[in-house]
């Protein structure tokens, strides 16, 4: 019966309901003992960011939550010299306010970026609690999912199957880690290729272009075809250097490259094709 | 019944529902909330649940929309947006006005133009600091200052300012209480607003499609239509993730990501990635701001030259369609409007406009719009809404899929044209137990809010139209005149809207022109001390409507409608009274209280609300009172409501549109008969880069100096000028930006290669400018804005280190176009102009103005009272 979150990314609007209502329960409330008032500004519990990918005008947004993974094997737990972090029956992992001594080793210890965050005026550790004096309250979800207006965020127990299933098309955010979390995400970002290609001689844009895209180091090939507008993207890429082919019937095939989206989703912009 | 959502007894908390929207208009509340309070102290304010208190399949008849194999439902609960959640920091900002407060050089006693001790100083306003007085002081100040007024010039001196945005009121109205009571004191001078976020379509489509009297297409149950017929939407300067949130959620959001479920392709034309476009966008095509109408006379350029438009259907729908050819193919003026001519001026290129022609002509496409944006608050601004109107009826207008569908305001004004989503059995309305002033408003004498600057300043001016905000398109050709005969100057002004500077049309001019000696007085009313209010003789605290009992209705959700009463959260902060008792009191004063109130109480009102709501026969007072809340049931039969133009397209003849011939006028009857040599707005829409009223253009000679184009749309995090002060939206990357000062400044976009070509960095502060003005701002450096141009939100709050001439809050609107749309439009242009942009010198600019740069402010909610207060005082 644990609790566990699922972030679609895919239908997040990047509104921030989540980040600022976190901040409505939680600052200038305090809800001891699962958690001590959160500082106005500067920290999040639940944090958003704008990852703007691509280049004018191959551009698209996918906004990324940060937030305690409460996992099942928590480093956070292990590291407290205090034992001030527990586990509760339902999953949630929570930071004693009472027992916190400030050591911050915690913060160290975690995994994960911006998750846990220490309050110079009250000298402890704190984070997110899933709003669990909400939960022992009668509520079915935190305060990020009652304010979420799309969906994004879906919260509820392991076991109900409608969970199961959003589960089985997640993944976690660091797959390579063992801790076991209890947050999972869907439409995590993978890279893009994206451009545009184009008929110089004629001035238009070129249509049914095949667009073939073979990773440098594994020679993995990915295909897809140009639109109307000549455009192409190579979605869901792993990181790495790519060349392209540009193939249609009556025009030069054409090799583009390398492109590296080790760090970057690209947009290689227009390129001309020439008739053969 | 549905789980309590109240939370159970062991919180000790207590649920209150409040409309927190911010249109400020009777009919146009949305954003049902939960408040949470407890010991007098607002606990949280979230989503209200529609299942609280009734049983939806019992109680609601929910609507859905079962569409090729997909459903969509509307959402259990409200979709409010972050600045409702977040309210109680507005409600106790640093900000707040919390006793009445006297401009500390303004002496009543002084000679009107007096200087020095013992004057008025006019020529101090926004420089002035404050002290506090009494309510009895402020009041006998404002009373004797009206009564001599209207004596030495009689009652028209007095201009009031009560329109624009603010938080949705009904008994407490945040605008115009005062209008019931001017005009038994003896009458004064209207200030008329203009439908600042959809200019074009107000001062051109009407005279193209008529669909009065707000001037956009009929939107009657398209969200449908859409989803059934649609298989391309152009998005053109829509953003349906910003422009909505204050008025009716986020429901556009919900509905947006479902219809690219279904396949319906959605293409964003916009300079800037904006916050749509960076989430549902297909395709970008970033056009250069303000230049649409070359893109769409390109676009009608290859419809001609191909043959790709419904011709069958002009014959019987339009007029002037030969005359439009002419001017388009370029046997009017030798220049056809090819897409090779089209992408010198707007920046795409002449292949995707082909593509773009093409496709559109080759799918069943909808044209999305959604207020504001960047494409039709600018010069000229009739001439892209009407060239938008035409491609939409060379498509066949009206025909399944092929509307101007509105992400916004479903419902506008209780108009049935306007209600995009199914309808509800009733719609609620509150207009009878209003108190405040309404769009509709009249009266004589009148002045136009775009005029107010040039009036003062010069003395006199002349305009057409703009009887009110709903005037017909026929208003458009009466001569109106300041001053109107018989009619006074203008010597004192009463605002309870103090956002004139960073909403309306050259906010620095409205700065000068409040200095003037001719205003001899100025008093403002408001919760918070910001923009306009700075620059007032007498400012009186108001209170926000958490602190005040009241009645609402959710009308503009386009999920369920709503009609709740509402019950104070929290105690009055400080000495603060609602618009409507500060009025009562002024009324008192005047000895007019019996009356203005007409004897009807506060909660008499409140019962008046619901008796004439529409719904006292849906559910009794009692039931009200006891559930909190009446869920309005969706109407059988909504399915069956013509959609948007349908009946026009069906049959022209028995349902004629408003225009003089019934038809779609290619070329304008009305202007042509009224303004037949109007450059600026010509009977046939054209490509206007620059006329006499405005030379914004990177092909005018200014724009050589200033080289970027500006554009500004309405703010992602605040509604127009309100909710600048709230410190946890305020660390949000695009909301504001530190400076190495510490001052948060407003964001604004510039892309790489401008940035770098003058050698801007990502976070610098920078000075925006032009010859109206500077502003100060941070350099957000991103992919999601096309080269050569810059993008600000409007409504920042302004913050003048030269009052008039350099802001350091972000206030672009001090520095817009100060000239209204054209000639014969008194519409505002704030979006698509010159500026240029600069590293700026913050250690000299601190050098050169101590005194700005010493005023103390709040580092994480911008400035507050102590800024102003004298000896610092709070």
């Amino acid at each position: 019966m644990g609790k566990v979150l699922i972030i679609n990314y895919d239908i997040c609007n990047g509104c921030y309901n989540c980040q600022v209502a976190c901040k409505d329960e939680h600052v200038g409330n305090d809800w001891s003992p699962i958690a001590k008032p959160q500082p106005d500004t500067g920290q999040f519990w639940n944090k958003l960011h704008d990852n703007v990918r691509g280049q004018v005008p191959k551009v698209m947004i996918t906004y990324e939550h940060s937030i305690c993974q409460h996992c099942d094997d928590a480093p956070c737990i292990r590291s407290c010299s205090q034992d001030a972090i527990y586990k509760r029956d339902d999953g949630i992992v929570i930071i004693n306010p009472d027992k916190c001594r400030g050591h911050q080793l915690c913060i160290e210890a975690c995994p994960y970026e911006n998750i846990i965050y220490y309050n110079e005026d009250l000298k402890i550790a704190q984070k997110c609690t899933f709003c669990a004096h909400l939960l022992d309250d009668g509520w079915e979800e935190p305060r990020c999912v009652d304010a979420c207006p799309t969906g994004a965020m879906i919260f509820g127990d392991e076991d109900d199957p409608k969970i199961r299933d959003l589960i089985a098309k997640a993944e976690p955010l660091k797959p390579e880690l063992t801790v076991k979390p209890r947050v999972y995400y869907i439409g995590l970002p993978k890279r893009f290729i994206a451009g545009a290609l184009y008929d110089k001689e004629a001035d238009e844009c070129s249509e049914s272009v095949k667009v073939t895209a073979a990773n440098v180091d594994t020679g993995e090939k990915v295909t897809t075809e140009t639109d109307s507008y000549g455009d192409f993207w190579l979605r869901g890429l792993a990181g790495g250097q790519y060349t392209l082919l540009f193939e249609k019937n009556g025009y030069l095939a054409q090799k583009f490259g390398p492109v590296d989206v080790t760090k970057r989703d690209i947009n290689i912009g227009d390129v001309a094709l020439w008739k053969s | 019944m549905a789980e309590d959502r109240a939370r159970n007894s062991k919180s000790g908390e207590k649920t209150l529902i409040r409309d927190i929207s911010f249109c400020g208009v009777p009919e146009n509340g949305s954003n049902a909330s939960m408040v949470d309070v407890k010991d007098g102290k607002i606990i949280r304010i979230r989503p209200m649940h529609y299942d609280w208190k009734y049983d939806p399949e019992k109680d609601m008849n929910p609507w859905k929309f079962d569409v090729r194999g997909s459903t969509f439902e509307p959402s259990m609960k409200t979709l409010i947006p972050p600045y409702s959640i977040a309210y109680k920091k507005r409600v106790y900002s640093p900000a707040r006005v919390r006793f009445p407060m006297k401009r500390v050089d303004f002496d009543p006693g002084g000679a009107p133009g007096s200087t020095g001790p013992g004057g008025r100083n006019t020529q101090n306003r926004g420089k002035s600091k404050y002290v506090r007085i009494s309510w009895d002081e402020a009041l006998d100040i404002i009373s004797k200052e009206m009564n001599r007024l209207k004596e030495t010039y009689g009652p028209t001196c007095l201009l009031y300012q009560c329109d624009q945005h603010g938080e949705n009121k009904v008994v407490q109205a945040c605008h115009g209480a005062g209008r019931k009571l001017l005009p038994l004191w003896g009458g004064y001078t209207l200030q008329i607003r203009q439908p600042d976020s959809w200019e074009g379509w107000w001062w051109g489509s009407k005279h193209f499609w008529g669909c009065e009297p707000v001037g956009q297409g009929k939107q009657s149950n398209l969200l449908l239509d859409v989803a059934e017929n649609c298989e391309l939407l152009l998005f053109w300067g829509c953003d349906q993730e910003t422009t909505p949130w204050g008025w009716q959620g986020q429901l556009p959001s919900r509905l947006s990501y479902w219809y690219s479920e279904l396949g319906i392709k959605q293409i964003y034309v916009c300079p800037d990635l904006n916050y749509a476009a960076a989430v549902h966008a297909d395709r970008w095509i970033p056009v250069l701001p303000n230049t649409d109408a070359a893109l769409y006379l390109a676009i009608t350029y290859v419809w001609f030259k191909d043959g790709t438009y419904d011709k069958d259907y002009l014959k019987t729908h339009a007029v002037g369609v030969e005359t439009y050819e002419a001017y388009v193919m370029g046997e009017e003026d030798g220049v056809a409007k090819t897409p090779e001519w089209a992408a010198t001026r707007c920046g795409v290129s002449a292949r995707v406009i082909k593509a773009l022609a093409r496709e559109w002509a080759s799918k069943r496409t909808s044209v999305v719009i959604g207020n504001g944006g960047p494409g039709i608050r600018g010069p000229y601004a009739t001439e892209p809404a009407r060239l938008q109107n035409i491609c939409l009826a060379m498509q066949g207008l009206g025909k399944p899929g092929v509307n101007q569908v509105k992400m916004i305001e479903w419902g506008l004004f209780d108009f049935p044209d306007q209600y995009a989503q199914p309808k509800p059995l009733r719609v609620p309305n509150l207009r009878k137990a209003y108190t405040g002033g309404h769009p509709s408003d009249k009266n004589d004498p009148s002045l136009p809010k775009t005029l107010v600057p040039k009036a003062i300043l010069e003395g006199s001016c002349d305009w057409w139209g703009c009887e009110s905000e709903t005037a017909p398109r026929e208003d458009q050709f009466i001569h109106r005149f300041y001053p109107a005969e018989g009619a006074s100057k203008i010597h004192a002004v009463w605002t309870d809207s103090p956002s004139w500077i960073t909403c309306w049309n050259g906010g620095n001019d409205y700065v000068r022109a409040m200095q003037h000696p001719d205003i001899e007085f100025m008093w403002a009313q408001h919760p918070w001390l910001e923009n306009d209010a700075l620059l007032a003789d007498i400012i009186l605290p108001v209170n926000t409507k958490l602190e005040e009992d009241d009645i609402a209705a959710d009308i503009f959700s386009g999920q369920y409608n709503l009609l709740y009463p509402e019950n104070k959260c929290v105690e009055p902060l400080g000495e603060s009274f609602s618009d409507y008792e500060i009025v009562c009191m002024l009324a008192d004063k005047l000895g007019l209280l019996e009356e203005y109130t007409g004897s009807k109480s506060i909660p008499e009102l409140i019962k008046y609300g619901w008796e004439t709501s529409r719904c006292a026969d849906l559910i009794s007072w009692e039931e009200l009172k006891d559930k909190g809340y009446f869920v309005v049931p969706t109407a059988d039969g909504w399915e069956k409501e013509p959609r948007g133009f349908q009946k026009f397209y069906e049959d022209p003849k028995n349902n004629p549109l408003t225009t003089p011939t019934g038809l779609l006028e290619f070329e304008s009857t009305g202007l042509k008969e009224h303004f037949p040599d109007d450059k600026e707005r010509p009977p046939v829409p054209k490509w206007i880069p620059s006329g006499i009223t405005h030379q914004e253009t990177l092909e005018t000679e200014r724009g050589k100096k200033y080289t970027l184009l500006v554009i500004s749309n309405h703010p992602r995090w605040s509604v127009h000028s309100q909710h600048e002060d709230i410190t946890w939206l305020r660390e949000i990357p695009t909301c504001k930006i530190k400076g190495p000062d510490g001052y948060q400044y407003h964001p604004v976009w510039l892309h790489p290669s401008t940035a770098a070509e003058r050698g801007i960095a990502d976070g610098d502060v920078v000075s925006i400018y032009n010859d109206r003005g500077t502003v100060l701002a941070a350099a957000y450096v991103t992919e999601r804005i096309m080269p050569g141009v810059i993008y600000i939100d409007h409504g920042a709050k302004w913050d003048p280190i030269v009052p008039g001439e350099i802001d350091r809050g972000g206030a672009i609107n001090t520095i817009v176009p100060r000239n209204v749309t054209s000639k014969n439009a008194v519409g505002h242009a704030v979006s698509g102009f010159l500026a240029e942009i600069e590293k700026t010198d913050l250690d000299e600019l601190k050098r050169k103005y101590p005194d700005a740069f010493n005023r103390p402010f709040n580092p994480t909610a911008g400035p507050g009272l102590d800024a102003v207060m004298a000896g610092g005082e709070e």
